[in-house]
């Protein structure tokens, strides 16, 4: 077969629109995602049994079912629970706000985790009051901590964000297998769609690389 | 007679963890202002337990100390809540065997952390402050280094700037060249024989029994969760009274019988 790449130049500003569509709808996501991820974080070192046990299930649940179903889930049945409609646009952000808080809330313990009792022994041995020993002291260090990790959940989250083509929200997935079904010419549409998608993800993974041994050496571990 | 009052008193200290590991099982001691009290003993027998309880970051079963005259910590019994004064806490500056420094935070920031945070002091006073303990330690050009790029000897004499930040009227040093390599042990201990030369009443565990000898004004030797003798360095460390006393120092220094 003749492969023929000139045709995605003609959907060039279709796939532009598909590419934004996937970066605005990843972004809002890793702001909101992390948001409840750190605030979930925290919450499983609650001292109440209620909020510990809560944040348990919700991590558990969102980590151990597929995203796809989180998704056709809140599109096709919590609009019926609720009785409202809900747009394509606002279950992907709900399901890929939900997955990514499920992820980043165990990056986030981890790494408060990781700060040893001893930098709470030195914060006692200088008299620091509990506030002072979180905000400046325990909080700083495991967030920097987290910020490796961080960024490899947030490459998931771009790569994992194609599936809310699904639901028919026209991200590039959407946009590319349009094309590709109008065009008929699956090869070379879905191959630049890949491309495009590893062109972003790639760097960013060296990235997390290069950042991880920054971190790595500035806090000696 | 007021200077010669005792500046810590502990009485009766008990403390365990959990129900079958007693560590301190009664301890009695006295230290007067301006004494340099090294305790030395077997690993387990509360030399760590006994620092970390005057720091106040153990609780005890029961017992009292006072410092300066004043209340610090008291316990009941086991069951009560042990009662710690954070003001009295505030007078007592410790350096740990781990690095204990914020490594997100640079030389000059690890000291002046509490001043601000604490005293209230203005930023600007306390990195004056700072930057002029950290000369007198040899450290002036690293104030703007970050932990991870010091020597463990740089390291701990961080530290110890650090907890003199904040006018301490007791210091403790608990084993704090045990985890330096050989050659950086001696940059720590004189700096530690700086504050003694200025008076600075300390308590000191350490295994290093040159230093002890060099630097104590008083030993004390602790096994099993009690004091078992507690002299001046000559007595305890040269001709011990006591047989365990003996056996432990012949041991440290390897002399087989």
């Amino acid at each position: 077969m003749a492969l023929d790449f000139s045709i995605i130049l003609r959907f060039q500003d279709a796939l532009v629109l598909g590419l934004w569509m996937t970066i605005k709808l990843t972004l809002i996501c890793i702001v909101l995602g992390c948001t409840l991820g750190f605030v979930v974080g925290l919450a499983r070192t609650s001292r109440n049994v209620l909020v510990r046990a809560v944040s348990s299930i919700y991590v558990e649940f969102f980590r151990g079912t597929p995203v796809l179903i989180q998704l056709f889930w809140i599109f096709f049945c919590l609009p019926l629970i609720l009785g409202v409609e809900l747009s394509n646009l606002a279950s992907g952000v709900i399901a890929l706000t939900l997955y990514m808080g499920a992820i980043t809330s165990e990056t986030f313990r981890a790494s408060l985790k990781s700060v040893g009792p001893e930098q709470r022994d030195a914060c006692v041995a200088l008299g620091l009051p509990n506030r002072v020993q979180i905000t400046n002291v325990i909080l700083p260090q495991a967030v920097l901590r987290a910020i490796p990790t961080l960024l490899s959940n947030c490459v998931s989250l771009f790569k994992e964000s194609a599936l809310v083509s699904a639901v028919g929200m026209a991200d590039l997935m959407f946009v590319g297998q349009n094309i590709s079904n109008n065009t008929a010419r699956p090869v070379e549409v879905l191959t630049v769609v890949a491309l495009i998608y590893f062109a972003i993800a790639f760097p960013l993974t060296r990235a997390v690389t290069l950042v991880e041994g920054r971190i790595l050496k500035k806090l000696a571990i | 007679m007021s200077n010669t009052a005792p500046l810590v008193k502990m009485r009766n200290l008990h403390k365990s963890y959990g129900p079958h590991v007693q560590v301190l099982k009664g301890l009695d001691i006295e230290m007067k202002p301006g004494e340099r009290v090294v305790v030395i003993g077997p690993s387990g027998g509360g030399k760590s337990t006994l620092l970390r309880v005057m720091m106040g970051l153990e609780k005890i079963d029961s017992g009292s100390v006072t410092f300066a005259g004043k209340p610090y910590i008291s316990s009941e019994s086991a069951d009560t809540k042990t009662v710690i004064d954070t003001d009295v806490r505030r007078s007592i500056g410790m350096v740990f065997q781990h690095y204990t420094l914020f490594p997100h935070l640079s030389v000059l920031q690890n000291l002046i952390l509490a001043p601000c945070k604490v005293r209230g002091e203005k930023k600007a006073s306390a990195m004056q402050r700072g930057q002029a303990l950290l000369e007198r330690f040899g450290l002036g050009a690293k104030a703007d280094a970050y932990p991870a790029q010091l020597s463990g000897g740089q390291k701990q004499r961080v530290a110890i700037a650090r907890a003199l930040m904040l006018d301490p009227k007791l210091m403790l040093f608990d084993e704090v060249t045990s985890a330096l390599d050989p050659e950086l042990v001696g940059e720590v201990e004189q700096v530690i024989l700086q504050l003694a030369n200025q008076n600075m009443p300390m308590m000191i565990v350490t295994h290093d029994m040159w230093f002890a000898k060099n630097i104590a004004s008083r030993v004390i030797f602790c096994a099993g969760g009690v004091v078992v003798e507690d002299g001046p360095p000559e007595q305890v460390l040269g001709s011990p009274k006591e047989e365990r006393t003996r056996d432990f120092i012949d041991r440290v220094f390897h002399i087989k019988h």
